[in-house]
């Protein structure tokens, strides 16, 4: 369709050269590597699923104790298509956190994060940090017996960091225990608090990849290397792989929807086998290991601070590698990505299978 | 009286004056919404009381939940009939525990902690003992209590 008037429209009143100009000069680096490109706008297009699928549960789902459980039932027994579309949020969060790891373990290993782009690193982590307390906002709104020993585990984890622990674990329960008011606050989490805020990093995540250009791995800078036009080139395989991704989550949607457990009963025992969603296994996992008391302190505090501090030591790597900075090779950093790796990956077996 | 020389320009005062109304402003408005977003706890009860026929007659070596605020309370008879009652939280992540009658222990399912029958935490990762309540009986009233809480009941 050809429509002079409406472009002239347009054209009278804004400067679309600029902007085309600006797609022109965006090129994308070929290099051995460049697969791991993907895993980016993977993740942006299993964000955008989550969104749309949000909006219309959002339409049904009731965030309150007595009807949360049934509200849900009744999406996935009564309303049209409403199994399929409560299957796919499911499977978008989870393949989501999937393409998020990998994301990042890429990032890592590549040294994607070096100097000029520690920013684009912190807002990643960042966001990383958001699709988790997504999940387990999300995983809460069941209101079915698993999700409520988890949040309790969950946030009375946070509980057991020095100071400030018990404020921050009053105000993500909404008061001293799990009850209806977490559910409702952790429903305000999901769906307002945590949206906005991926909505603002995002568009800063990727205005910053779009400032500093793409990463190219030290290993291969000095070699010759060709490029790609982003528009329309790498937008069209980027397209293909996002269709790709589409049919992998329709098929595990309509393949395995995920279970409803019983009804929440704060008075009853915890279900036996319980284990939390997978990628807080690692986390889980690691609590098992510490007794409960430590040279006469407490065994979780301790627990939380490593934990903590290995976080933290994550987040500043780009501070911490200066080899790197200088584009050196820097092997050191390569092993502390690769077992920082090997304990999430050994860490989630353990705990799958025990 | 009139000074030749000021400390401070127009410029920087205004800028002093409007900065701080800002900050007062923003600060006041954070402080306000902080306040409204943070929950007002609530308290776990010193006391509560049951009806005694619900309670007093489940077979030995068994427990029965009550409502201990909103936690989990457990009202337990040892195997030779002597009753009390206990708070159902394990002390390690706050998981409900269950009772197991064929090993006379408790047990938290989260992650496998295991405690006696008084409570003592034996196995797993459970930092400290579960917490027992006083009970008693007054006329009508199965009163369960914190221990070292004197209940004082308002006078019909």
């Amino acid at each position: 369709m050809n429509c002079p008037r409406l472009k002239n429209w347009f054209s009278e009143r804004y400067n679309f050269d600029e902007i085309r100009d600006l797609a022109k000069k965006k090129f994308v680096p070929n290099h051995k590597y460049e697969v791991w490109y993907y895993t980016g706008g993977i993740t942006l297009f299993l964000f955008i699923i989550q969104f749309i699928t949000g909006i219309v549960l959002s339409f049904y789902y009731i965030p309150y104790f007595e009807h949360a459980h049934k509200s849900i039932i009744e999406i996935v027994t009564k309303l049209n298509m409403g199994w399929f579309f409560r299957s796919l949020h499911h499977w978008g969060a989870q393949i989501a956190i999937v393409v998020l790891f990998i994301h990042v373990w890429s990032t890592l290993l590549l040294k994607a994060y070096r100097k000029p782009r520690e920013l684009i690193w912190i807002s990643g982590f960042i966001l990383l940090g958001i699709a988790i307390f997504f999940g387990l906002s999300g995983y809460l709104l069941l209101w079915d017996e698993r999700a409520f020993a988890a949040v309790r585990v969950a946030t009375g984890g946070a509980g057991n960091l020095p100071v400030i622990g018990e404020f921050i674990k009053a105000f993500l329960r909404g008061g001293i225990d799990v009850t209806g008011d977490t559910l409702t606050r952790f429903y305000a989490f999901h769906v307002s608090v945590l949206p906005l805020i991926t909505i603002c990093l995002i568009g800063l995540h990727v205005l910053l990849v779009q400032y500093h250009g793409m990463s190219v791995p030290i290993s291969v800078k000095k070699e010759k290397r060709t490029e790609t036009p982003f528009f329309p080139n790498f937008v069209y395989k980027d397209l293909i792989i996002w269709l790709i991704v589409l049919g992998i989550v329709v098929t595990l949607a309509t393949l395995a929807p995920p279970e409803i457990g019983k009804k929440a009963d704060p008075l009853a025992p915890a279900p036996e086998n319980i284990k939390p969603e997978w990628y807080f296994l690692f986390l889980f996992q690691t609590l098992k290991l510490f007794p409960g008391e430590i040279l006469g302190m407490n065994g979780e505090t301790i627990a939380i601070l490593l934990i903590s501090a290995g976080i933290l030591f994550f987040v500043l790597i780009p501070f911490f590698d200066r080899k790197s900075q200088r584009d050196e090779r820097s092997t050191l950093f390569t092993w502390i990505g690769i077992i920082y790796f090997l304990y999430f990956v050994i860490m989630t077996v353990i705990g799958f299978i025990s | 009286m009139k000074i030749d020389f000021s400390l401070v320009t127009r410029r920087t005062f205004l800028n002093t004056l409007f900065g701080g109304w800002l900050v007062a402003f923003m600060g006041g408005s954070l402080y306000g919404l902080l306040k409204f977003a943070f929950p007002t706890l609530g308290k776990e009860p010193d006391f509560v009381i049951l009806k005694p026929e619900d309670f007093l007659n489940i077979p030995a070596n068994s427990v029965k939940p009550f409502a201990w605020g909103g936690k989990l309370g457990l009202f337990f008879k040892h195997s030779n009939g002597s009753t009390t009652a206990l708070k159902g939280v394990c002390t390690h992540m706050e998981c409900n525990i269950t009772y197991i009658p064929n090993d006379k222990k408790f047990y938290c399912a989260c992650h496998k902690g295991w405690f006696d029958e008084n409570g003592k935490n034996i196995e797993g990762p459970p930092p400290k003992p579960l917490e027992f309540f006083d009970v008693t009986i007054e006329g009508d009233k199965l009163i369960v209590a914190k221990k070292g809480i004197k209940v004082e009941l308002p006078k019909a």
